[in-house]
């Protein structure tokens, strides 16, 4: 490394669940970007911190068991360390179980670049009995190990030390020996000797290199045929025939060896531990017959405490900026300015940035409760539980509890979907959670129901729509997991953590990073959005606002011959188009568009409740509202999977609506 | 004598203990078991499985937890070291000491009047749904206990000590 370069750049990689994230967020508090990694929906996150005299770069690489990669998250982390590797690595190993994270520490050490270990967790693993001798991991390893804890800070100052010096008085690293059998190891050899001539500039070990060679999916693939290729591809063929178990099952065989033998080293021979706690609490939590009602008893008080407190305060935001825009929309100032204007900046933006704030209570609210879940261990339990259930859409039990957030807004429950492991089961959620029934289309559904049907039907009614959207759910989720959208999944193999208390410190940051994420990435979309619908409505300027000669009553007509066969009229259509700016002002828009004192009297008049049901299951299944959308890109990063919430939610709402309409028609309904 | 098998998924219960000799032949699986650390020689002990059936808890012997799926178990090829009693496992004729007796106090000092206690060896001579009938090596004297009793026994193998 060049002493004199200023800027360093420092790649944090480690196995899940050993505290990657709470050590990032400590060495570099708010100094964070987002972005994604390129031609993935998997997030980059780096931070920077300043040491010395350098500035470093924390890039926050993606969970990874091991460098032979399984998942998209391990071939992203794969993938950076081959193509840009990193001036030093920073490695986290979890004291309380050092033999899970050493296998990806010693394929890293291998690597040639500079590394330090962090032995994370140690408050924990004191408490729990454990002691070690950190000289012998270092030795063994030939990098600089430290204890510390991420979550109290203990032993970071240490850290920051120990990358300073690795940084300032760079020492040629010794790379660990990995006992392997013979064949695999002459194999090493001899496709190093190969990567030696061709004469490759690289500062990654040329054995590391060969490793990576044999290891990755089917050498046989590549097409290229140079030496190195053409050596990897004989050994290839050779080890598949002599070895009984798949190379990289081979190769991580040597590595836990070896893993296992450090691990009783460095633990002075000490058995392994049980964590009495964890043991204890399961006990409870997953017990047989308790354990299913302890989890709904949680998820009911994660909906109402996010729900139930949110609800209130998100009203009370929403009817403050309400008597704000009246307020400056009376100014004599803004009175003087033409119509249109007035119009635009009150009816327009001041509604946008309205709706984007109305969300800043929930998703706080959301973001806290699920950390706490999250950090606490309890997730992995729930997952647990669920499993079940979930498989058979393909999906993993985490996905059940943002599933059921979505219950209450659609918004929170699609960023939730960062919290799943594998990019297939996020994708999957994040184009379900459209269909469920949000509180907003709820006000529909009361208003309209209440207004067609007798106080005993109308409550049967809005129990069918629960039904219609749990329905939607589930076939929709076989239908993709039929069609292999969002890739193919993956082996379902999942830690469970021991329980552990979350700080206050580590869950503010978290929900604080949401907040601001959602602010950046979805906010501009969701203001452009409902300008977009602003225009519809009041263009041309002329004619009253949501009336039949408006863009929208203008749209309304041309998209007849679409909704006729929905019992669906051109006001209805209008309101459909409202609805996409936020369900909760399609009832408001109704009101504009009948532009009576009478809505409920018009109305009745106007459709029968036939039509209302078809309405309402349109209501339903459409795209839940633009900040809906603007969050499902802002968390897939992907024109296709947004465009195909869209077409996914307009197709099935339209096709539901005609077969139930249609089918009503024939049985004689009206 | 070794007896890898695959264990089937009607016999995978708490309390099973078994060392892996292949990982199965789906090679995802396979390599993601590897990279966790979980490989042919590991002692899997399966501690619960899910109210909802279907995913089950496992530890192993470096004290990792995981959940896995009944199908990824099942398409491995284990062997048994450690059983309940009324295990499918549990083979007639054979002989195994007894590891632990799981049950509250009053059980263990009932099972101990009756010669069962840990360490001592004991011969099945019969199984199913009927008592399960034992023979104590030791006393030679037969035992019949019943399934929930015999749950509660926790056996292991002894032909493969060595191992």
């Amino acid at each position: 490394m060049n002493k004199t370069e200023a800027s360093v750049t420092i790649a944090l990689a480690a196995i899940p669940n050993s505290g990657k994230t709470t050590l990032f967020n400590r060495l570099t508090g708010s100094g964070q970007a987002t972005g994604n990694w390129p031609g993935v929906s998997i997030e980059q996150k780096s931070g920077s911190f300043v040491l010395g005299e350098y500035s470093i770069n924390l890039i926050d690489l993606p969970g990874a068991y091991a460098l032979s990669p399984v998942t998209e998250e391990e071939r992203v982390v794969r993938n950076y360390f081959l193509q840009s590797p990193p001036d030093i690595i920073l490695n986290i190993l979890d004291a309380r179980n050092l033999y899970r994270g050493l296998g990806l520490t010693l394929q890293m050490a291998l690597s040639g670049l500079p590394m330090v270990v962090a032995v994370n967790m140690i408050d924990e693993a004191r408490r729990q009995g454990i002691s070690f001798d950190l000289k012998v991991l270092s030795q063994h390893l030939g990098v600089p190990a430290i204890e510390l804890s991420a979550r109290t800070g203990e032993g970071i100052p240490d850290l920051k030390q120990n990358l300073y010096k690795v940084i300032k008085y760079p020492e040629k690293t010794r790379n660990p020996h990995i006992s392997c059998p013979p064949l695999l190891e002459k194999a090493f050899s001899e496709i190093t000797e190969a990567i030696n001539q061709s004469g490759i500039d690289t500062r990654l070990d040329h054995t590391f290199l060969a490793m990576r060679q044999l290891e990755e999916d089917d050498p046989e693939q590549r097409e290229n045929d140079d030496k190195v290729d053409v050596m990897t591809r004989k050994w290839y063929r050779r080890l598949k025939q002599s070895l009984r178990t798949s190379i990289p099952v081979a190769c991580a065989n040597c590595r836990f060896n070896a893993a296992r033998g450090l691990a009783m080293e460095v633990l002075h021979d000490q058995p392994a531990f049980e964590d009495q706690l964890t043991k204890q609490l399961d006990r409870i939590f997953l017990h047989r017959f308790f354990g299913l009602p302890i989890f709904f008893l949680l998820m009911f008080l994660l909906f109402q405490g996010v729900y139930g407190l949110g609800a209130p305060l998100q009203e009370l935001l929403s009817s403050g900026f309400d008597r704000v825009g009246t307020w400056l929309a009376s100014q004599a100032l803004v009175i003087s300015w033409p119509v249109w204007l007035q119009s635009f900046l009150f009816d327009g933006l001041w509604q946008g940035i309205s709706v984007v704030t109305s969300f800043f209570p929930i998703i706080t609210l959301f973001f806290l409760f699920m950390s706490l879940i999250e950090d606490s261990g309890y997730m992995a339990r729930a997952a647990f539980l669920m499993d079940r259930l979930m498989h058979w859409l393909g999906l993993d039990g985490k996905a059940f509890i943002t599933l059921l957030l979505g219950y209450g807004c659609n918004v929170p429950a699609v960023m939730g979907t960062r919290i799943l492991t594998s990019s297939y089961s996020r994708i999957l959620t994040m184009l379900l959670i459209p269909f469920t029934l949000c509180t907003a289309r709820l006000q529909i559904f009361v208003f309209l129901t209440a207004l067609f049907f007798s106080p005993v039907i109308a409550p049967l009614i809005i129990l069918s729509l629960y039904a219609c959207s749990f329905g939607a759910v589930i076939l929709t989720g076989l239908l993709l997991k039929f069609f292999q959208i969002g890739g193919t999944p993956e082996p379902f193999i999942m830690e469970i953590p021991p329980y552990r208390l979350p700080t206050l410190h580590s869950i503010s940051l978290r929900t604080w990073y949401e907040l601001k994420d959602f602010l950046f990435r979805a906010a501009t979309l969701i203001v452009a959005g409902v300008l977009i619908v602003w225009l519809l409505i009041h263009m041309p300027a002329d004619v009253p606002p949501g009336s039949e000669a408006t863009w929208a009553g203008q749209l309304g007509h041309m998209l007849t011959p679409v909704f006729y066969p929905l019992g669906i009229d051109w006001q209805e259509t209008v309101a459909l188009i409202f609805g996409f700016i936020a369900k909760e002002i399609v009832v408001g828009g109704l009101a504009v568009i009948y532009s009576g004192s009478d809505l409920a009297g018009q109305m009745s008049g106007h459709i029968t409740p036939l039509q209302s049901i078809s309405f309402m299951i349109f209501c339903l299944l459409y795209t839940p509202c633009v900040a809906t959308i603007a969050t499902i890109w802002s968390e897939s990063r992907s024109i296709k999977i947004t465009l195909l919430s869209l077409v996914l939610g307009l197709g099935i709402a339209w096709i539901t609506s005609f077969i139930f309409y249609q089918s009503g028609l024939l049985f004689g309904f009206h | 004598m070794t007896t890898t098998q695959h264990i089937p998924v009607s016999a995978l219960q708490p309390q099973i203990e078994c060392i892996i000799r292949s990982l199965g032949s789906d090679d995802k699986t396979a390599q993601r078991l590897a990279q966790m650390g979980i490989l042919p020689g590991t002692h899997l002990h399966i501690i619960r499985i899910a109210p909802l059936g279907g995913t089950i808890e496992v530890t192993g012997d470096q004290g990792q937890s995981f959940a896995l799926r009944q199908k990824e178990i099942a398409a491995m090829t284990c062997e048994p070291v450690a059983m309940p009693l009324d295990s499918e496992l549990v083979k007639v004729g054979q002989t195994y000491r007894i590891r632990a007796l799981m049950g509250g106090k009053t059980f263990r000092q009932r099972m101990e009047r009756s010669g069962i206690k840990e360490k001592k060896l004991l011969q099945i001579k019969r199984t199913g749904n009927k008592p399960v009938l034992m023979c104590q090596i030791d006393l030679n004297k037969p035992v019949e206990l019943g399934r929930g009793e015999a749950k509660k026994i926790i056996i292991e193998r002894i032909s493969n000590e060595q191992n």
